[in-house]
Parts: C-alpha cells; structure tokens; sequence
C-alpha cells in the first residue's frame, strides 16, 4: 500500500494546503479577467499570481516556472520530514509545458524549455539525488505522476515519491487554447448550461508518497489507471469510453457505497464535461456526488490532477464535498449529481477523473483502508515477471533497422520519414499533418507491428502505448511560436498547437490501431536505458496491460531524430 | 466563378493544413473538404481555416460552427471570401 506522507499546494489562493481548503471552502477563487495581459487581443479570464506573490516565489538561479514547483515540494518535503537525498527518494514532475515562456529568447540551445532540466533544477535544488522523472500527459499528468508514484514505491524502486505538479501561464499556452476556441472571456461554469469554455491556471501541488504508513487513518493511493479514448487528439469521444474504462478499473469489485464523491476534471468546455458525465453514467457510478474545481482555480494543466485530489483529501477529512463553484443547471445529458453548494459526507473515500489532449484519460481511487482489511489486495498487482521483447525497430536519419535488419532507403533526415511511410504505410495521409515526434513514432510503431505480423480491427484495452524522450515537443513548440511570435502577424494556429504536447505521438497511435489501454509519455534529462526499462515496468503493474509498444522517440530536430522502440509482452496474461 | 481564387484558395488549404504530397489539381472544387470523402478534415482544420480567412482576406468568423457552411466545399469557400473579403 502506498500511502499520503504529506502534501502541500502554492497557488494565488495560497501557499498551504490548509490556507487553501479554507479559501475555497469559503468560496474564494482567484480567477480574474485580463484584458490585454501579454499583449494576447483576446480578453480571457485567468488564475494568475500577482507581481508581490511572483516576487515572494522567487528563488535565485530558478526560473519562475522552476522556483513555483520548489516552493510547493521544499514544504511538502519539510512536513514530511524524510531525509530526500538517499537513493530511496525518487522526484516526479507533473508539467505539460515548463519553461515554455523562455522560447521566444532562445539563442541556439534548446535545452532550457526541455522539462527534464526543469526537473534537474527542482531536484538538485530540493537536494534530490536520483534521476527525475518528468511526466508530460498533457492534462491528465498529474493522475499520472501519482499513479507512476504509486508503482515505483509499491515495485520497490523507491521507499519515496516526492511527485510535484505545476505549470504557470503565458502567451504560448493561452493564446493556444484561444486558438482551440476552448478559453472563456468569463469565470469558467463547470457542467452547466451556459458554459462557455475554460479559464487557465497558475499552481504548484505536492504529494508525498511513501510505503510506511505515518499514521492510523492515512490517505492510501489504493488503485489508479490511465485508458485512451482512440478516438481523437483534442476531442474527446462521445461516448467517454476511455473514461468509463478508466473509471471502471478503479472501482471494480470495491464497495462504492464508500465513495464521498467524483472529483471531475470539469473544465466548462462543451465537449469534455459532456463526455464525463457520460462516462461516469456509464460507468454506473452516477449516485455518487459528482464536483469539479476548476471555479476557484481555472485549468492548473499539469497541476490539475495533483492540486485537486489534495483538495479532495482535505475536504474529505473535513467531511465536506466542495460545491462547484460555477454551476447552476445542469448541461450535460449524463444524469450526474452536481451542486454549487459545500454538503456533508460521513464518507471518505474518493475517485479523482481526469482527461486530456492525446485522447488520455486517468482515474485514482484515494481513500483510508479500514483496520486489517485493505481494499484492494496487493497481490492482485501485476509483476514485471516473465516480460518477452517481440520486436525491435529503431530509426534515426541515416536509416531504419527492423530486429537488426536495415532498411533499404535512399533518402535521409526529414524525407526518410516520409520515404518510410510511401513504402510501408501509405494508407493513412493524417501522417501529413503530423509533427516531427509523430511521424517518427508513428513510423516506429507501424513498422513494429508489421514486424509482429497482424493487426486486429477491433478495439484493445490490452495494449498500452508508453514513451519517453528529452526534448518533449521542442518542434511543435517552435513551429506554434512562430505562429505568435510578430504582434503584427499574430495568428495562433490551432493545427500547429495540439501538437505542443509530447503524448499526443501516444494518442496517434492509439488512435490508428484502437488502443484503449494506458498511453503514458515521460522526459527525462538524459537518456538512461535503466530509468526507461523501470518505467515500462511500471506500466506492466497494470493488469489490464499485456503488451506494449514503447521505448525512446527523441526528435530535437530533423536532423537528429532517434526511436528506440519495442513490443514487449507479458507472458503470464 | 473565380477561378484564380479556387486556385489561391486550393494552394493556401495544402499549405495551412500541411497537405504536403497534393497539389490543387488533386482537390475536387465541388467535393466535400470534411467527413470520410473529400479530404478527410476535421475540426481542428475548420479552425486552422478560419484562421486562414481571417489572416489572408480579413475575415473574421466569430462562430466558429459557422465554418461548416462556408467549408462545405472549395467552391463554397470561394463565394463566401469573394462577398465578404477585406482585403
């Protein structure tokens, strides 16, 4: 069992967790609206921190970005009190975009908007020793990096997982969910009818993790899984399939009776609460009280999923479901329990929902153990026991290797992609639109699984997608940069945007051959074969996981691009 | 009908949508640019193509489910811009 150590969450609401839960408890929220704020034409509403509370954060030889994730695990580690610079301490961030302010000053090394060096800094300044784990899920990454948390301690890789997610605003993220026509010019209004669209966030949120339970009633993460929707990279699916696996695997064969409520992701677009309340009718969990947060803080990306199950933690303990700040009649064809107003619950236990860009969809079931009698039994957890490689491919721009065999290819860089896809593929022109990091995975895993020889039309919730690189979208990013860079020539495009996120690769994947099991996407700093390997461990803790297709796509530009992928098979399932 | 601006019309679509291996010949002026047939677009493309109106022809759709009419077609496409271009 992996157990709550402590938490903390830095936000323009507050710097603890407590300040916090009694702000939004209280019916505070930060959210304001910002007329010209960095020169975007559009107006939009924001939870943004103010210059004094920038200022406040700031910490010597960090970014802003880097400082606001410190400042919330420096004191989650504190009220932990565990000592973080032994082997036994693993540092996870939750981000989908970083440092991405800095693209626009960069002069030839990219490495500053890389989220693995944001990593580095954080954990070298927390005095972390170990290699930082980045996951970069696009919205649902804060599920992830708890779920990941909760693998690592409970396969023994780690006794501690400081997991930390944030992300701060800027021009490249607003006025990119401006181009998606998915931000609100007012407070966002979760499930309603009249919702419009989302606000964007400023935050930071920290768990710690461990594997000692620090006391009699502590939080345990008990269950978690990721499921993709195969159905779109920026819509999700009508029918909430992913969500509703997602859901299902977390509560299967346990008493929901239990459950205090649903914390949705909620974020007041049309489609996404929609689908929620689908999924989770579907699910058949739609007696369970349902909220959503995102009316006190906007949408804090890769901090969403972290911040609002520490909030559901604090208002569990505090017998409270949290009302949904925004919402007055329901807007959403699911039949699902929703109020503006804080109620009273003698339960405790939880499932946080969460979905995404990459058509990814992660839930967590949070909850106190009774005395002696777990709810989920340890054993049932899978094991990287008997893992079998089935095929190998890699390509880099001088060529394209299949279990060793070279490819013949006359052209090189860019163009082999595309040589590759005429030869191989040619059946799927959505290859065009791709960015770089796409076509090079989608490539990889077309030619690995001619290699494995069939294809099933019909949908699989036994395959999981799961990739790690460095360089997280650097040419996506650059390409939409580009597109906003001139204040005279400002024309964000929304094409060049969704691709801005690393794991939308996982999603095209998924979404070519139907995969309905986890898709995962990390960074590292470097690449490190060991790390890679443990994570794809990880992933095998899922049960419903018997084969994946995974391992390193790094594409820093077309003339450096590497994949290092795999098939691999769990021969006990 | 416009011709020229079919043309220019067909040359900004591949070049916004990054339909790379097609030329303006390959598109159909009266097929459907959406669904299955057609070339296949889809909901981010209506919003790339706004977006592609309002930077070469200064048009501004405030709704962007209004793109469903206007895109029916390159021919469509062409006689919206021609009535209501600024520049």
């Amino acid at each position: 069992m992996v157990y709550r150590i402590a938490d903390n969450i830095v936000s323009p609401l507050g710097e603890t967790t407590a300040e916090n839960y009694q702000a939004i408890k209280t019916g505070s929220s930060a959210l304001c609206r910002y007329d010209h704020r960095w020169q975007i034409p559009e107006p939009f509403t924001a939870s943004l921190f103010t210059e004094a509370q920038g200022r406040a954060l700031a910490v010597s030889g960090l970014t802003r970005f880097e400082a606001l994730a410190y400042a919330s695990a420096r004191r989650a580690i504190e009220d932990a009190a565990i000592c973080v610079a032994t082997a036994n301490t693993v540092f996870i961030l939750s981000t989908t975009k970083g440092n991405i302010e800095l693209i626009g000053q960069l002069s030839g090394d990219d490495r500053p908007v890389y989220p693995g060096t944001a990593a580095r800094h954080i954990a070298e300044k927390l005095g972390i020793t170990t290699l930082p784990v980045t996951v970069c899920n696009a919205c649902i990454s804060g599920v992830s990096a708890i779920i990941l948390g909760m693998r690592l301690i409970e396969a023994g890789q780690f006794d501690y997982a400081v997991v930390c997610g944030a992300d701060v605003q800027s021009k490249f993220t607003v006025s990119g969910f401006q181009s998606l026509k998915a931000v609100a010019e007012e407070a966002c209004r979760p499930f309603d009818m009249e919702r419009v669209g989302l606000n964007l966030g400023e935050a930071a949120a920290t768990i710690v993790l461990g594997r000692e339970k620090p006391s009699a009633d502590s939080w345990a993460i008990l269950r978690g899984a990721v499921r993709n929707d195969a159905f779109h990279i920026s819509s999700p699916s009508k029918n909430g399939e992913g969500a509703r696996l997602a859901l299902s695997a977390v509560t299967k064969d346990t008493d929901t009776g239990r459950l205090a409520f649903i914390n949705a992701h909620g974020t007041a677009t049309m489609f996404n609460d929609q689908m929620e309340s689908v999924a989770i009718e579907r699910a058949a969990l739609n007696t369970i009280p349902v909220n959503a947060l995102k009316g006190y803080y906007g949408h804090t990306l890769g901090a969403a999923g972290i911040l609002e199950t520490v909030l559901s933690m604090a208002a569990a303990d505090d017998h409270t479901i949290i009302g949904t700040r925004g919402f007055a009649e329901r807007g959403v064809s699911g039949r699902v329990l929703l109020s503006s107003e804080n109620a009273i619950t003698c339960k405790h236990d939880f499932v946080k929902m969460i979905s995404g860009f990459g058509g990814g969809n992660g839930a967590i079931l949070v909850g106190k153990e009774e005395q002696g009698k777990p709810c989920v039994d340890g054993n049932e957890r899978g094991s990287k026991r008997g893992c079998t490689i089935r095929q190998r491919v890699s390509v880099t721009p001088a060529g394209a290797f299949v279990n060793g065999r070279k490819l013949e290819t006359t052209a090189t860089g860019k163009a082999l992609l595309t040589e590759l896809y005429k030869c191989y593929v040619d059946d799927y022109p959505r290859y065009y639109k791709m960015d770089g990091l796409c076509r090079l995975g989608f490539i990889a895993s077309e030619l690995l699984l001619q290699a494995e020889g069939h294809r099933e039309e019909a949908p699989r919730e036994d395959w999981a997608v799961v990739f790690a690189n460095r360089s997280s979208s650097i040419g996506a990013d650059k390409c939409y940069q580009a597109s906003i860079q001139d204040a005279e020539n400002y024309y964000p495009s929304p094409a060049a945007f969704v691709y801005t996120l690393p794991n939308i690769v996982t999603g095209e994947i998924a979404i070519r051959n139907h995969y309905l099991g986890e898709t995962s996407f990390y960074i590292l700093p470097e690449k490190d074969d060991n790390t890679i390997a443990m994570l794809i461990e990880a992933a095998f803790q899922d049960t419903a996981t018997k084969y994946i297709l995974g391992g390193w796509i790094d594409y820093p530009d077309d003339a450096h691009f590497a994949a290092e992928t795999y098939i691999i098979m769990n021969d006990e399932r | 009908m416009n011709n020229e601006l079919i043309l220019e019309l067909k040359e900004q679509i591949i070049q916004a949508l990054n339909l790379e291996e097609m030329t303006p010949e390959d598109i159909d002026t009266e097929a459907p640019l959406f669904g299955e047939k057609g070339l296949g677009l889809d909901s981010i493309d209506t919003l790339e193509l706004i977006m592609l109106i309002e930077k070469n022809y200064g048009i501004k759709l405030a709704n962007p489910a209004e793109g469903k009419t206007i895109f029916k077609s390159v021919a469509t496409l062409a006689d919206y811009v021609s009535k209501n271009r600024k520049k």
